[in-house]
């Protein structure tokens, strides 16, 4: 095995450019900071100390990868490994325990990048892999650790609200579970039940009840889709994975990679334009009324939109292609919202689409200049 | 000497799973306790070593052209046999194997060791063939349903290991389908490495 290389092979394409992946990498290290202290603020200390975890163990594992397989460990301080680490752990929500992101990390490092091959071999986002390992293996945890925004001040961690629905009144739901009623999309999913229950009661001839339970929902979907709701959504105020609340902080991260040049705008934007058209198409309780501006502010669409969407790894690299992305990526994401098991779907959606990719790719290659079309 | 040989090799040289890669589906499907496995591997030796009993004794008989159909037949014949003797006597055995106890008639390691052992060979040699493949394939199916029990539930063949601390959040997508996948394809890679470092050292 130990022969002498003259050269060193890198992935195509080689144009020299100023961008180094370290450079890159520790951008959106930088960018993720913004929403990093709107975590530690609305979730407290262990927020900070969950985010610090993962992206340790990141880089531990990624270490002991390479020194497994031999190949120069200096890669493991390329930024990478600390990347995926933060992202997934804010993917996590806050209340869980300490072990969970060491779990959830070391896999994504170990099976989701590494046993592809490292750093640019992995057919999909590693800390997406992780959360979507650390759901299949511990559902309970990853769907009822919700922290209340600002309780660890207080040291009211057990007050459960949620945009001025008072959780206990939640809890009088028929078979909604008081406590994974604590972030927005999970509020309004539960309206969506409620709208089944009423019309099962309608069909037992219950009317008067059928009209109660169809009333309740109505008035949550209102209190959702009101101004208040709306501002705590942007700063962040709410209840949810532990990055991924704060909509206006993540904006100035990505900013912040524009302005770097790190961030291609095709990706997002399409696919934050598709989700909110079809929030509008079938978001809300009937067709064309739903609440676009809701569907974009709640849950991780935004985190998504901005670290995810656009990994460079694991998504197409031609910008018809990013768009079919974008928009694929969006139309999933709205249809696990509203007909799926989960209240969120931003993360399967974009897992589903990497493993497209590649045919995404291959069809929107551009032409050859100078190529004649077969049997044209 | 070569009947030795025989009954040795599916063991580990040519071990039906990790090296032919055979019978993936119940191998994948049923390997969720090592109670499945130990049942899936006995009803699948049973039937491996009679049906290649039977085809080794029948190879000068049985047309070539009509092969398959026939040794589908046969193998039927004693998969049916497990099935109902299974249902008589192991009946939650039966229930936890559900589809994949008549799926064995079309299992690739037992057709396989017909159309590629026992039709070309004395009829003691196919026997020891089928008895090393059962138990190759038995033992693959005990490792992987190990890794996956003591993981998923923190038992193994039923015996509470690792506490019920552990078992009140065990790694639950290690009993999952996505689990099967990711822990053979890490069993595979590891065999594969410590294969090319022996390789190496000769």
């Amino acid at each position: 095995m130990a022969q002498t290389r003259r050269f060193e092979l890198a992935m195509p394409p080689h144009v020299g450019a100023s961008q180094t992946t370290r450079k890159i990498m520790f951008d959106v290290v930088i960018a993720l900071l913004p929403a990093l202290a709107a975590a530690t603020w609305f979730f407290g200390p262990r927020a900070l100390l969950i985010v610090f975890l993962s992206a340790a163990t990141a880089v531990v594992a990624e270490y002991l990868c390479l020194k497994f397989m031999k190949r120069p460990v200096s890669f493991a301080l390329d930024g990478s490994a600390i990347v995926t680490g933060m992202l997934l752990a804010f993917n996590l929500p806050s209340g869980v325990p300490f072990w969970l992101p060491v779990i959830g990390t070391a896999f994504a490092i170990v099976v989701g990048k590494q046993a592809f091959g490292g750093l640019g071999h992995n057919i999909v986002n590693p800390a997406l892999l992780g959360r979507a390992f650390l759901m299949a293996s511990f559902p309970i945890l990853m769907t009822a650790g919700w922290i209340a925004p600002e309780s660890w001040k207080t040291g009211t961690e057990g007050a459960w609200e949620t945009n001025g629905i008072v959780l206990e009144e939640m809890s009088t739901i028929p078979e909604a579970d008081a406590i994974s009623g604590a972030t927005p999309l999970n509020v309004l999913k539960q309206t969506f039940d409620l709208d089944a229950s009423a019309a099962n009661a309608q069909l037992e001839g219950n009317t008067s009840e059928a009209e109660g339970l169809e009333e309740r929902a109505v008035s949550i979907r209102s209190a959702l889709s009101s101004n208040s709701t709306y501002m705590n959504l942007l700063i962040g105020r709410t209840g949810g994975c532990l990055g991924e609340t704060s909509v206006i902080l993540l904006l100035v991260g990505a900013i912040y990679l524009v302005m770097r040049g790190v961030l291609e705008l095709r990706l997002p934007i399409s696919y934050l334009l598709t989700v909110a058209f079809f929030a509008w198409v079938f978001g809300g309780s009937g067709w064309f009324n739903g609440d676009p501006l809701f569907h974009v502010l709640a849950g991780g669409v935004v985190l998504g939109g901005i670290f995810m969407v656009s990994d460079m790894v694991t998504t197409p690299v031609t910008p018809k292609g990013r768009i079919i992305f974008g928009i694929g990526a969006g139309l999933l994401t709205m249809v696990i919202r509203r007909w799926g098991g989960y209240p969120e779907g931003c993360s399967y959606s974009i897992l589903l689409m990497n493993l497209v990719t590649p045919l995404i790719d291959k069809f929107t290659l551009p032409k050859v200049f100078g190529e004649v079309k077969k049997n044209g | 000497m070569s009947l030795i040989k025989d009954l040795t090799k599916g063991i580990y040289h040519e071990n039906p799973v990790f090296k032919l890669v055979l019978g993936m589906c119940p191998f994948l499907a049923v390997t969720t306790s090592v109670e499945n496995a130990l049942g899936m591997g006995a009803a699948a030796t049973f039937v491996l070593i009679c049906s290649n009993f039977l085809v080794s004794l029948f190879r000068n008989i049985i047309p070539s052209k009509v092969r398959i159909p026939c040794y589908i037949v046969i193998i039927a014949t004693f998969v049916t046999l497990v099935d109902m003797v299974m249902n008589a006597y192991l009946p939650d055995l039966h229930r936890s194997l559900g589809i994949f106890i008549p799926l064995i008639v079309v299992n690739c390691i037992i057709l396989g060791r017909a159309e590629g052992f026992a039709n070309r060979n004395p009829v003691l040699n196919s026997i020891a063939d089928a008895i090393g493949m059962g138990i190759g394939f038995t033992l693959a199916m005990v490792v992987l349903a190990s890794f996956r029990e003591l993981l998923g539930n923190g038992t193994w063949l039923n015996f509470n290991i690792l506490g019920s601390a552990y078992q009140n959040q065990p790694l639950l997508i290690a009993i999952l389908a996505p689990g099967a996948f990711i822990l053979l394809s890490f069993i595979l890679g590891f065999s594969n490495i410590l294969e090319q470092r022996k390789g190496g050292r000769q």
